[in-house]
């Protein structure tokens, strides 16, 4: 019984890695760059309904990314430190606010930007 | 003896494995590693300290991680097993606001990469700060340890539109009551109402929107030691005042802020900082005549801003029966590319009736300020990255022009003095072995167009560090 779990445990680690459909290929790409006291782009526009993929990095400190709208709240690592890729599907329409969530200088409060979905 | 649940999951888990178990074990195995491979997309290390090789132990493994992976996304492992199974996009949906209840408007599906989440969900806004240690040298003296800033900054979130920020200072490491030593300063305290993307409000200590430093002031942000001349002496940092107005994001690249803030103090004004001590910093502050304070930022090309400020007041609540006027226009840039930065900036400070002022201040002190009726400055600063952008460690290479005189225009009867028209050459060194920790190097050329008053060339070191 113990050897067919795992077996059935390896079925569902395998339907999730391979089971995709091609919807888990992002719709829309967007590179985004953080940096004192700047989201670029800060204000993005997609399509209601786009499976919508964020790349982010810095070109200094820690940064946040916080959108409220869709739960997300993540650190970008510093400068040569990696990236983190954000997904997200634009369910709704409507303007959603970005910020930066992690303390990053004096000007903190102004790094944050806009998504609109259409 | 298993129970019945047990005995219906082994029967179902024997059914969707069969295929599997069909398969050839070389087959599964290249499964395995293929899964191993988009579980180091996730987490980079995993499998890495490792180096099991049984089929079993290595589906431990990933099933462990797996459920970590599924545990630290508590909040909707739903939609990210639904996101990564079957995308259910709905067609049609009803505009609305942002932030509203009654349902998420944007589906998070997945978080990957080199990245830190916030497990409790909370804004992270801890005690954050910079500190800034030099050793200055001018020629013919020794060498002077002074660990110049010790900043703590504080903030804090009452809502998604209600915001709090403060930078509380202290300079030169020891204020001591009526004795010439540092001082503790409020930098900034304010709070932030956000309405719109386009359209918020921001009331308390701000600073003054000017110049590319006043607000961007971190030690690792800037190249040299000490600050540029021409952002100590022609804008003064850390400059900032009591005040409110208005923030907002325009759209492509396009931003602003714009304040009502707490006049100068004309009185302060001399011939060699200009209006740089006139900066009431929120400490006998007057809002008779408020100054009105704005900057217009382009930040819509990748690695590039563009800046322009201005700030307009009188400056003469101090000053009986004097009221000057204080005008100041400046533009600035800063540009990356490749391995290459560029910075440079200029600004013009008019101060009007300044004889008039220079008159009284006199007749108030006894000592005649000579304060100017223009004051403009400039700075152009190349750098080259040794390193390329990715790399950890950064090592940077800077040297900056500055020409910047406090008496560039005199109020008739009044006659410029040559050792205010200055101008230095910085040249050194930035190694940053993290992005947020700046070892600097730097010497200072410094001349000006006196004939009998030489200024000093200065040699400076210093650590600065962003947490």
């Amino acid at each position: 019984m113990v050897v067919l779990m795992r077996y059935a445990s390896t079925f569902f680690v395998i339907a999730l890695a391979f089971g995709q459909d091609p919807a888990s290929k992002p719709d829309r790409v967007v590179n985004i760059l953080a940096e004192r006291f700047t989201y670029n782009p800060s204000k993005i526009t997609v399509r209601q309904g786009q499976l919508v993929e964020f790349v982010l990095t810095s070109d200094d400190t820690d940064h946040g990314f916080k959108i409220v709208a869709a739960g997300i709240d993540v650190a970008i690592p510093q400068q040569g430190m990696g990236e983190v890729r954000v997904r997200f599907v634009a369910e709704e329409k409507g303007t959603f606010p970005f910020e930066c969530s992690r303390a990053c200088g004096a000007g903190h409060h102004l790094m944050r930007g806009t998504l609109v979905v259409r | 003896m298993a129970n019945a649940p047990q005995l219906v999951f082994g029967v179902i888990a024997l059914f969707i494995t069969f295929p599997l178990l069909g398969q050839a074990p070389s087959n599964i195995e290249r499964r395995v590693a293929e899964l191993e491979e988009k579980m180091r997309l996730i987490d980079p290390a995993f499998g890495k300290d490792t180096a099991a090789r049984d089929l079993l132990v290595r589906i431990d493994q990933l099933e462990r991680k797996l459920n970590g992976v599924l545990a630290a996304k508590e909040p909707a492992p739903a939609a990210a097993i639904a996101a990564i199974t079957h995308l259910q996009v709905p067609q049609s949906a009803a505009p609305r606001q942002a932030l509203s209840p009654g349902g998420p408007a944007l589906q998070s599906v997945s978080i990957t990469g080199d990245y830190q989440t916030s497990p409790d969900g909370e804004t992270r806004l801890p005690v954050s700060g910079y500190m800034d240690f030099h050793v200055n040298k001018e020629s013919g003296d020794s060498f002077r340890p002074d660990f110049h800033r010790f900043v703590l900054l504080f903030g804090h979130s009452f809502s998604n539109r209600i915001k709090f920020w403060s930078e509380l200072e202290l300079e030169h490491a020891l204020v001591e009551g009526g004795e010439r030593t540092g001082e503790v300063a409020l930098e900034q305290a304010y709070l932030d109402f956000f309405l719109k993307p386009y359209f918020n409000l921001r009331a308390g200590m701000v600073l003054t929107p000017m110049g590319i430093v006043n607000e961007r002031h971190e030690p690792p942000s800037f190249n040299g030691v000490e600050r540029p001349f021409v952002e100590t002496f022609i804008i003064p940092t850390t400059w900032r005042e009591l005040g409110f107005g208005f923030t907002g994001d325009l759209g492509r690249g396009f931003r602003y802020r714009t304040y009502l803030i707490s006049s100068l103090d004309a009185r302060r004004f001399d011939a060699e900082g200009g209006i740089s001590e006139g900066k009431a910093s929120g400490f006998d502050a007057s809002l008779r005549n408020p100054a009105k304070a704005g900057r217009l930022e382009f930040a819509g090309v990748r690695r590039l801003t563009l800046g322009t400020s201005f700030y307009s007041g009188h400056a003469g609540y101090n000053t009986p029966g004097i009221n000057p006027g204080v005008n100041i226009f400046e533009f600035d840039g800063r540009y990356s590319v490749r391995r290459f930065d560029f910075r440079g900036l200029f600004a013009n400070t008019w101060v009007s009736r300044a004889g008039e002022l220079n008159r009284r201040v006199r007749q108030q002190t006894g000592v005649n300020p000579n304060t100017g009726s223009q004051m403009r400055g400039y700075y152009i600063e190349p750098a080259f990255h040794v390193f390329a952008r990715r790399a950890r460690n950064d090592l940077i290479v800077f040297t900056r022009y500055e020409r910047y005189n406090t008496q560039q225009d005199m109020p008739a009867g009044y006659v410029a003095l040559p050792q205010f028209d200055r101008s230095s050459w910085v040249t050194g060194l930035t190694f940053k072995p993290n992005a947020d920790v700046a070892i600097k190097f730097d010497y200072n050329f410094n001349r000006n167009r006196s004939a009998v008053v030489s200024p000093l060339n200065g040699t400076n070191l210093g650590i600065g560090w962003w947490f």
